[in-house]
């Protein structure tokens, strides 16, 4: 029964993470050039077009840890829970998905106290090629002031990684092709430019549906027509 | 043992009576021969349910939650849980033993399946019965018995919102309501406050064993047999529903099930009135139109599934401020057209209360359009129904009255027991019009318009009247095939060609097999659910639909004076029958067919 993972396992490979970059290292090309344009991107989610299905955060996962099978390196299972974007399902009925804002002020990265290394990076650090966030878990001093940071703040998608003690789930664009918006069943995601004007733009899953439920479910608009 | 691709080859076994928790092995070969979810499920049921007549609300009954091979896996549409147990709705026409009842299953949609898979799982089987209220909280390794306490009274929706605060987004739920608590022989179980395993009484068996809910949470997967291949057929099928042609991921998204109410109607195959018509003329007030422009705002999907069919309807005015699934064909029809009730923000209100309090929208639906009609036709009185003026078209009292059946209050007390016992206290021939089959109430696709095929559909389900039976043997088994896959019959029509069912479960388990031996597992299936009845004592007789059936003709619509005879039927069954390889007149199947089957052990018994 080695198929199954132990819960230390499968925290370890949360916190190995990144996997991804192997198989999809072609699109960094593509990738380096958008970013040289300084657009700052994000995973920007259409909240009236979600159906949460999750099928988000098992392409993510899927990508970002892959399994070696014979060789050669293939795309995982796709265990929801190992996503970076994570979709939370509330009662009355709404479906939020939940992913790095990739803010422009970058709250996380300022209020980080570790000791920046050669490059000038602290432990979670934007990417100068990707303009994504980034972490270095090896100068990581496992503080969580960036996950702090972010849940009182912005979307509180960082999480500290309960064994490593390591921030995760922060959203790398899968190398500029988010897997996330290419497979999502009801077009509720796409990969823009950070519009910090936005109306949900950096707020938290409770916050928006919040928000939602006043909308659909306390007026006598009709929204589908 | 041989290595298991898949799946674990473990089943958590929970006994409430001891609090025993116990990882109990599956072998390879019933995994191979029942795959999971319903077949899995009745096979454990056959193993550990050894004499028949057992009451199904004892604690020697036993209660299943089973997701499939394809469950925990993202591959289109794959989100149902089966619960499997001895049904306490159903009863044969002679008795042969007190508590004489049928295999029931019921299947419900949402996130639970597959959260038990990632726990770690091939399905939980719950014993016994706890002397007080709990639930079961399962993280992966860790399975702990809870107190219910705070819990216990609560109805699915509060509960819902409760377990959401308390727990989080990472634990699927599914639960009863007072419904379950009450024992009413037609509770169902939910997930998610909307999802319900509606059928066959489920929720009345997870009352009986005290336990209110199941939580779960896993992080794993289990290693598969061809990943690469799987990841293929993946693909491909995502491509399938991306580019479908067919207009029908369009339709299920944005009229879900409900699109055949108007369809239905039209056709002459609904249930309206207490089965009395086929058409309903207010059809256009409850149809998707109506739904779509005043009460539904939202569309939203089960796990890993592009289809989208469940919506959320919000009313305002008298029966409004509830956010709730709604109305879908077998709700929009059982509490609308079946009671002649067209008010579609009452219909909301009333679909609300049902899931609320955990009980089968299906079979209440039944009960109240059966006693609309003795009430009409004065074969019972206002005292009668504790001056609840049971009407048609009257919302008011059918929500009086649902409060009454899950209370157990006067005249609830019988109602709750469904049309077949209620029939029987009313008597005066009201036999005739009590529809149901081994007790089961019919769902909301009418007989008479097409009475050869919806008569063997309703008659010859395993666990009584059934609309999602089909009336053709080959249906049954692939409908039988895929509720133990953990795949939805919405989105059946898709996996075909080079994704069916059979690669896909090549590709997770490693089983290489012909589309005749892949196809014999639904047949074995089947067959194993039928010997069941048989050993408690269901026979031909048992398989007969009511007589409204063969005398009230619809007055008007597509089906207008349609009628088959008892001949007819005859006719239909003994063909079915033989199809079936079972004697034609008793309904048992042969020797040989079960040899075929791998069946023989059914014999011994």
């Amino acid at each position: 029964m080695e198929a199954n993972n132990s819960r230390r396992d499968f925290l370890k490979k949360l916190a190995i993470g990144g996997g991804g970059v192997v198989i999809l290292g072609q699109y960094h090309f593509l990738f380096a050039n958008e970013a040289k344009n300084g657009i700052l991107k994000a995973i920007i989610v259409d909240f009236d077009k979600c159906a949460g299905c999750q099928t988000c955060e098992t392409v993510c996962s899927a990508f970002h840890h892959p399994v070696e099978i014979d060789g050669e390196m293939l795309k995982g299972l796709g265990n929801p829970k190992l996503a970076n974007i994570q979709v939370y399902h509330y009662n009355p009925d709404m479906d939020i998905p939940s992913v790095c804002a990739n803010c422009p002020d970058s709250p996380c990265v300022e209020n980080c106290p570790s000791t920046p290394d050669i490059n000038g990076n602290k432990a979670i650090y934007r990417d100068k090629l990707t303009l994504a966030i980034r972490t270095n878990h090896g100068i990581c001093i496992s503080c969580g002031t960036c996950a702090d940071t972010c849940k009182d703040q912005r979307t509180g998608v960082i999480k500290m990684n309960p064994l490593t003690n390591h921030p995760e789930h922060i959203c790398d664009h899968c190398g500029g092709d988010p897997q996330c918006v290419k497979y999502c069943p009801y077009g509720a995601l796409s990969f823009q430019e950070v519009d910090i004007e936005k109306t949900y733009f950096g707020m938290s899953p409770t916050q928006i549906a919040e928000e939602l439920f006043k909308r659909y479910y306390t007026t006598q608009e009709v929204i589908h027509g | 043992m041989d290595k298991i691709f898949g799946q674990y080859g473990v089943i958590l076994d929970i006994n409430l009576s001891t609090n025993k928790i116990n990882k109990t092995q599956i072998s390879k070969i019933d995994l191979k021969n029942y795959l999971g979810g319903r077949g899995l499920g009745m096979k454990i049921l056959w193993d550990r349910i050894k004499k028949p007549g057992i009451d199904p609300l004892s604690p020697e009954n036993i209660i299943m939650f089973m997701p499939g091979p394809f469950s925990g896996l993202p591959i289109p549409s794959s989100s149902r849980t089966t619960i499997v147990t001895k049904s306490p709705r159903t009863s044969p026409i002679n008795k042969k033993y007190e508590h004489s009842s049928t295999i029931s299953y019921a299947n419900m949609g949402g996130f639970f399946g597959p959260e038990v898979k990632f726990a770690g799982y091939d399905g939980i089987v719950v014993t016994g019965k706890a002397s007080s209220p709990v639930f079961i909280l399962i993280e992966d390794d860790k399975v702990q018995i809870k107190s219910a306490e705070s819990y216990w009274g609560l109805g699915t929706d509060s509960l819902d919102k409760k377990l959401i605060e308390e727990y989080g987004k990472n634990y699927q739920s599914c639960y009863i309501g007072q419904g379950g608590e009450n024992l009413i022989p037609y509770a169902s179980v939910l997930n998610t406050a909307a999802r319900a395993a509606g059928r066959g009484g489920v929720g009345a068996v997870m009352g009986s064993k005290n336990l209110k809910a199941i939580l779960v949470k896993g992080t794993q997967q289990p290693n598969l047999a061809k990943h690469k291949m799987y990841l293929d057929l993946l693909e491909k099928t995502r491509t399938a529903f991306q580019e479908d042609k067919t207009g029908g991921v369009i339709s299920w998204r944005t009229g879900g099930t409900a699109d055949a109410l108007e369809r239905s109607s039209d056709n002459g195959t609904m249930a309206v009135k207490n089965y009395r018509e086929g058409t309903f003329k207010e059809i256009e007030k409850i149809n998707t139109k109506a739904a779509r422009t005043q009460i539904w705002k939202r569309d939203f999907a089960c796990f890993s599934c592009q289809l989208a069919c469940k919506k959320s309807g919000f009313a305002k005015g008298a029966y409004g401020g509830v956010v709730h699934d709604g109305p879908e064909y077998e709700t929009g029809t059982m509490l609308g057209a079946n009671l002649l009730i067209s008010d579609l923000e009452g219909l909301n209100k009333m679909i609300y209360i049902c899931d609320d309090y955990g009980i089968d929208i299906i079979s209440t639906g039944g009960v109240l359009g059966f006693l609309m009609e003795c009430r009409e036709k004065g074969l019972i009185d206002l005292d009668f129904l504790d001056g609840v003026d049971l009407t048609w078209g009257n919302v008011d009292a059918s929500i009086e009255m649902i409060h009454k059946i899950v209370k157990r209050d006067g005249v609830g007390k019988w109602a709750a027991m469904g049309v077949k016992a209620l029939a029987k206290r009313i008597g005066q021939g009201s036999e005739e019009f009590a529809i149901h089959v081994k007790g089961h109430e019919l769902a909301a696709w009418n007989v008479n318009t097409n009475a050869s095929s919806m008569m063997i559909t309703y008659g010859t389900a395993n666990r009584g009247a059934c609309h999602l039976n089909s009336s053709n043997p080959v249906r049954q088994n692939t409908n039988a095939l895929r509720d133990s896959l953990g795949a939805c019959s919405f989105a059946g029509s898709w996996y075909k060609g080079d994704i069916s069912y059979r690669n896909f479960i090549e590709a997770i388990t490693g089983a290489e097999q012909s589309d005749d031996e892949f196809n014999l597992i639904g047949e074995r299936i089947f067959n194993l659910e039928k010997m069941f009845n048989l050993r408690e004592g269901f026979d031909d007789k048992d398989d007969h639909l009511p007589e409204r059936f063969f005398k009230d003709a619809h007055t008007y619509g597509k089906g207008e004076g349609k009628l088959a005879t008892h001949e007819d039927f005859t006719k239909w069954i003994e063909a079915y029958y033989a199809e079936r390889g079972w004697d034609v007149k008793t309904s048992k199947p042969k020797t040989e067919k079960l040899s075929q089957l791998g069946l023989d052990f059914t014999l011994q018994s």
